[in-house]
């Protein structure tokens, strides 16, 4: 492996990104202003049955969930940045056999995983502002306190959490290739993942075979990990049980992308397409 | 031969490189130039098209930069540099991909249809500089593939032409020019040409092919080249037939065989059928 090759294409394709992601000012207005009525949509599907008082009280009864919004907030964080790789990296080869470079792209000797990862850096760079400003936001609007105890579980819940999702952009940008439909394919995994992560509400609300489901989901761990370290004051230690399936599934969806990725390229070698479905 | 396709069956080796076992040595050996639009990202500057593919090359920064400059200098881009690419001409983004081709300096160029739907001048341009920078002064190895026999006689110094993918016949310009020799081709302008005429005059002993362009729609002006085994015993039959036909001939000369004679001749049918 060519470590210098290895950064260069990593680099370069951030930068790649970051200026075409900032050239319409349109998509970058659209990536501020987009995230901040689906968050107040989750909260206020629950204030229009009782205070928000009230909903902490059963939802803590429950399921043990110690802050409603804060619950809601960083369920909605993770789903936008999981939208952000279903489209950003999910769909990036799509997009680029679309715009006509994606030969222009197999042509040169950079290693594709790379380009992959990198892209999935990039979608995460661009996501960032939903990370600060939609807990600034919460904050300011819904009063939620963050209830943190260890800084440094914090710290690794996201960086793990988003690692995660990058393994998800790498995978379904492999898969989505293969089809002629990414887009369709990308809107149709928006809602399932929405409603079985727990996005807005406990996993455990949810009947017993769509937890199972749940539990087969990078994004539902990745927003156990934040709900439990920044407003449930949990510790590394408390977090093992929901790292360690998250790092499983990290593993086993960059392995995946990485073979059919492979599997991809060589098919379209031999029969000239890249279309399979 | 650029890697995106395997071969069908064989071996194919560029610059000392299996193209199936070590693409991406092949890759990093060769600059391949599409045609057209795509291949381009358009939201970036040229520069920035050129930047980045430098990186994927893995030429480091210190290096693609003064490189970039000089190629830029070179296809006269380097006022439009820091233009997105979707504001360039299609000249000017033919131009950029040449010079994408060229940014990690390969010893070997594919270029594929380089001047493809180009106005003439580009074409021109574009042409100079193959001929001129990249053979002559760079000494670079191209393969090019193209549709414009003009082009390869100018431009190739071997030339294979491929019908229904076989190499049906190769050589020097003028060694294919020399094998159709004993064709002759005679350019006929007319006005009042009937539509018949076409079907009378393949009627005529030794006459292989016709074939018919309006070179001045206003003054119906229509060209008519005739290949045939013999102008000599074929000329007093064609006057004949198209003065009975009713057209009006303006000008008959014998001319020598183009590329575009020869394709027509070894394939028997016209470029774009």
């Amino acid at each position: 492996m060519n470590l210098e090759l290895e950064w260069l294409t990593f680099k370069g394709v951030i930068l790649r990104h970051f200026k075409e992601f900032v050239s319409y000012r349109t998509s970058v207005f659209a990536t501020i202003i987009w995230p901040l009525p689906l968050l107040a949509l989750n909260v206020y599907q629950y204030l229009g049955l009782a205070s928000g008082q009230q909903v902490g009280q059963v939802l803590n009864a429950k399921y043990g969930i110690a802050s409603f919004s804060g619950m809601i907030i960083l369920g909605t964080i993770v789903y936008l940045l999981y939208n952000r790789m279903l489209w950003g990296t999910g769909a990036s080869l799509q997009e680029e056999r679309f715009n006509g470079t994606i030969e222009s792209l197999f042509l040169t000797p950079a290693n594709r995983m790379t380009v992959l990862l990198a892209s999935g850096f990039s979608s995460l760079l661009e996501g960032a502002w939903w990370i600060v400003g939609v807990f600034l936001l919460s904050w300011v609007i819904f009063g939620v306190q963050p209830a943190i105890a260890d800084w440094g579980a914090v710290i690794i819940a996201l960086i793990s959490t988003m690692i995660a999702l990058i393994a998800v952009g790498v995978f379904f940008a492999s898969f989505f290739v293969l089809t002629r439909a990414a887009d369709q394919l990308a809107t149709s995994l928006q809602a399932p993942i929405r409603y079985a992560s727990g996005v807005a509400f406990p996993v455990a609300a949810l009947p017993a075979v769509f937890q199972l489901f749940a539990y087969i989901l990078p994004v539902t761990y990745g927003i156990n990990a934040l709900r439990s370290t920044v407003v449930q004051e949990g510790t590394l230690i408390s977090l093992v049980g929901t790292l360690a399936p998250l790092y499983i599934f990290t593993a086993i969806l960059i392995v995946a992308g990485h073979f059919i990725l492979k599997r991809v390229e060589a098919q379209a070698k031999r029969n000239g397409s890249l279309y399979k479905i | 031969m650029s890697t995106l396709l395997l071969p069908d069956e064989g071996t194919a080796y560029v610059n000392g490189f299996d193209v199936a076992k070590q693409a991406n040595e092949v890759r990093s050996s060769i600059g391949v130039v599409t045609g057209g639009e795509r291949g381009l990202y358009w939201r970036l500057t040229g520069r920035e098209n050129l930047l980045f593919f430098a990186r994927l090359y893995g030429v480091r920064e210190d290096k693609a930069k003064p490189r970039i400059e000089e190629l830029l200098k070179l296809v006269e881009l380097e006022d439009r540099a820091n233009d997105n690419v979707e504001k360039y001409s299609r000249g000017m983004k033919q131009r950029l991909h040449l010079i994408r081709g060229l940014i990690h300096d390969p010893p070997t160029l594919l270029l594929d249809e380089p001047t493809l739907g180009l106005d003439p001048n580009s074409a021109v341009v574009v042409r100079e500089f193959i001929k001129e920078k990249l053979q002559k002064e760079q000494g670079k190895t191209i393969l090019l593939t193209t549709h414009y026999m003009e082009e390869a006689d100018q431009l190739c110094d071997q030339i294979a032409v491929i019908d229904h993918g076989q190499i049906i016949s190769k050589g020097t310009p003028a060694e294919l020019k020399a094998g159709v020799q004993k064709i002759d081709v005679l350019r006929i302008n007319a006005t009042s040409v009937p539509e018949s005429l076409i079907s009378d005059v393949k009627l005529i002993g030794g006459v292989q092919e016709v074939k018919t362009s309006v070179i001045d729609p206003v003054a119906g002006l229509t060209e008519i080249l005739v290949h045939t085994r013999s102008a000599e015993e074929t000329l007093p039959h064609l006057t004949e037939t198209m003065v009975k036909a009713g057209a009006r001939v303006r000008l008959i000369e014998q001319s020598k065989p183009s590329l575009e004679d020869v394709f027509i001749t070894l394939t028997g049918r016209r470029l774009r059928d």
